[in-house]
């Protein structure tokens, strides 16, 4: 939607922004397929009305003027350009976290979704991560129920419309966060991956399910493990279960190690309020040329390591190699091509190997009574995954629901079979959701 | 209160049609959506394609006039009259032409294979009428170049009917290249000579054939399931 502009004066001044650390890879790997999108889905008890979501959308853009910009391209780096627009409203189509046309000219990095009781938001990484939409997701929905008459007393969590806009939402925290001289992490092997030939284009199909948290939370503490902790020894038990499968029909498979990619607010970890890219991978990981595990072993195991990954120390480490590579005076003098061509060759070599699965978990949804009393559930779909990786997972919890989705790219639906059978057999409640 | 049966959403008492996806709703004068091409995100992506083509047509078109005009300025001031720049101005106006069927006309082979045709034949004909008189564009030019458009469109349209694009339609490819080859040596033959006798093209055709039905037997025996995107992919 095209029209009113965002008047924010120092955001005019501004002009640009570099962009953050983690952004710089998107614009490089980015196609078609792989569109570095995701999507928050907010389901209300009632029908959306438009005329609310549209001025909803507009007052909550003036609050958050750094997502009004547009992907430009420089000599050297690409950066975000203010441009004044508000994003699209649209309304849904069949696949989800379809590709931007990101180096359109004063295109919009996110996109408004409408459809019957739901609203969805959808976000290109280059612009912000999980934790930065859903931030603008919780405004989007206060301003929507107050415009369509309802009354919110407590807006304690949710930036207002009317709040002033600081310095740190716009900071990029990696840059904050870097500490010179911090000895680079150790080198990963690569991961096994899930041989399964792919979907033809478009690839993404999208399972979705609803799993009974106060069951799940039970078996859990049981356990003596977290939701996140659990549900990423399921995802690994999983994985080695189809390995074991694989290696039944071919004798000689070589890489044993099944690792995934736990994504971290950093937010929750260091002093940060900003609102663009700000999370890191802890890299749970088992590796099967040591022996095969049982589910109490690989619960073990990924509790500690998602502990001893999520450490502060950990992390920086990790950032400051990340930041000291985009530091480094060769890399910046390289002009924009080369440079693309270079990240973009380094990903499908070495990124995309590094890990078999992914996980994001946006938590644990909390909100004032007043709306999530209006809330029926939220979603969260991953960004379709790599042809390497080829099915991602994301699991977002409201009041006693966890909505757990994969994203998939692949021909096989083994690999969510066997993760929902595992819960089912646990005796966690599974319902597997038609897709709309 | 009105709802848009596509969209489910609750929509304003005036509105007439669905701002989300243009169904309309009202029995009032139909009006025109908001944002006509923009209702779904993938529209966005086409629009995108639809603008990068129209700038790289625009950029062409400024390239092409530009050359066209220095040449024709250098040949008049240094020969006083028109003479190389003739086929320069001709050969940059006619890949313009066809650069233009291409970008516009996007995959409209319909379009596109004959407006090919037409404009290397007119480009052809001019050329052979810049050095009177006109002698070997009916003997070679026409059929030759018509010979390569039947060959490429076969190739074109094999392409767009297989089912599976194997090694099979490299095979078919190289089998409808040596019957070019025979064609055009008979019509070259025919014009120097006036007289047939097939030598090279039966050469180029008699060392094709293996390599064809080697592309058959690894698509057909070997390893059928084998896409050339997947096998060549870079």
């Amino acid at each position: 939607m095209k029209g009113k502009g965002i008047d924010t004066k120092s955001m005019q001044e501004v002009g640009w922004l570099k962009l953050d650390n983690a952004a710089k890879l998107f614009p490089a790997i980015m196609s078609g397929e792989l569109t570095s999108v995701f999507r928050i889905t907010v389901f209300l008890k009632k029908p959306i009305k438009f005329s609310a979501v549209r001025e909803a959308v507009e007052i909550t853009a003036r609050r958050f003027p750094y997502f009004s910009v547009s992907l430009g391209s420089g000599l050297f780096w690409y950066y975000l350009e203010f441009n004044r627009q508000l994003p699209r409203i649209q309304t849904e189509e069949k696949i989800p976290c379809t590709a931007f046309a990101a180096k359109r000219k004063n295109e919009p990095l996110y996109r408004i979704l409408v459809k019957e009781n739901r609203i969805s938001v959808e976000f290109i990484h280059i612009l912000t991560d999980g934790g930065g939409a859903f931030e603008y997701l919780k405004s989007l929905l206060y301003t929507y129920f107050r415009l369509t008459g309802n009354k919110i007393q407590v807006t304690e969590g949710i930036i207002l419309p009317e709040s002033p806009i600081t310095e740190g939402e716009m900071e990029d925290g990696y840059k904050r966060f870097f500490r010179k001289k911090t000895p680079p992490p150790v080198k990963l092997t690569k991961a096994w991956h899930l041989p399964y030939k792919l979907n033809d284009k478009p690839r993404l199909k999208v399972i979705r399910s609803e799993i009974a948290l106060d069951k799940l939370l039970e078996i859990a503490r049981s356990h003596n493990v977290s939701v996140t902790e659990y549900i990423v020894s399921v995802y690994l038990f999983s994985l080695q279960k189809i390995y074991l499968e694989e290696k039944e029909k071919v004798k000689k498979q070589t890489r044993g190690v099944l690792r995934i990619e736990v994504p971290v607010n950093l937010r929750k970890k260091l002093p940060s309020k900003t609102m663009r890219n700000f999370s890191l991978f802890v890299l749970p990981e088992i590796d099967l040329r040591l022996g095969v595990y049982s589910f109490d072993e690989i619960l073990k195991i990924v509790k500690y390591q998602l502990q001893t990954g999520a450490d502060i120390k950990q992390i920086v480490r990790f950032l400051s190699q990340n930041v000291g590579h985009e530091k480094s005076p060769f890399i910046r003098l390289l002009p924009l091509f080369i440079k693309s061509m270079a990240i973009s060759a380094v990903y499908r070599k070495l990124g995309s190997n590094q890990c078999s699965g992914i996980l994001t978990n946006l938590g644990c949804v909390k909100l004032p009574k007043e709306m999530e009393d209006l809330i029926d559930s939220f979603e969260l779909v991953p960004t379709p995954p790599n042809t390497h990786v080829k099915i991602s997972c994301a699991m977002v919890t409201f009041r006693n629901q966890l909505h757990l989705n994969f994203g998939n790219i692949s021909r096989s639906t083994n690999f969510e079979m066997h993760f929902l059978k595992h819960l089912t057999e646990s005796g966690i409640p599974v319902k597997v959701l038609n897709n709309k | 209160m009105s709802y848009c049966i596509n969209c489910g959403v609750e929509l304003d008492e005036e509105l007439n049609s669905c701002p989300l996806c243009g169904f309309t709703i009202g029995k009032k004068d139909i009006t025109k959506p908001i944002h006509q091409s923009e209702f779904y995100p993938s529209d966005i992506i086409l629009l995108h394609k639809k603008e990068t083509r129209r700038h790289i047509w625009e950029l062409s078109g400024i390239i092409s006039f530009s050359g066209i005009v220095v040449c024709t300025i250098v040949d008049l001031v240094i020969h006083k009259s028109l003479s190389w720049s003739l086929y320069a101005d001709t050969s940059i106006l006619a890949s313009w032409i066809c650069l233009t069927l291409i970008l516009l006309t996007f995959r409209r082979y319909f379009i596109i294979i004959p407006g090919l045709l037409i404009t290397i034949l007119t480009m052809l004909f001019l050329f052979d009428l810049f050095s009177p008189p006109v002698n070997w564009f009916y003997g070679i030019g026409l059929p030759i170049t018509i010979a390569l458009f039947v060959s490429v469109s076969i190739v074109v349209v094999l392409w767009h009917v297989a089912h599976f694009k194997g090694f099979n339609l490299l095979a078919f490819a190289f089998l409808v290249l040596s019957g070019f080859c025979i064609v055009s040596e008979v019509f070259i033959d025919k014009y120097l000579f006036n007289a047939v006798e097939i030598r090279w093209s039966a050469i180029v055709a008699v060392s094709i054939l293996p390599i064809a039905l080697v592309l058959l037997f690894v698509h057909y025996r070997m390893k059928k399931g084998k896409r050339l995107d997947s096998y060549f992919h870079v």
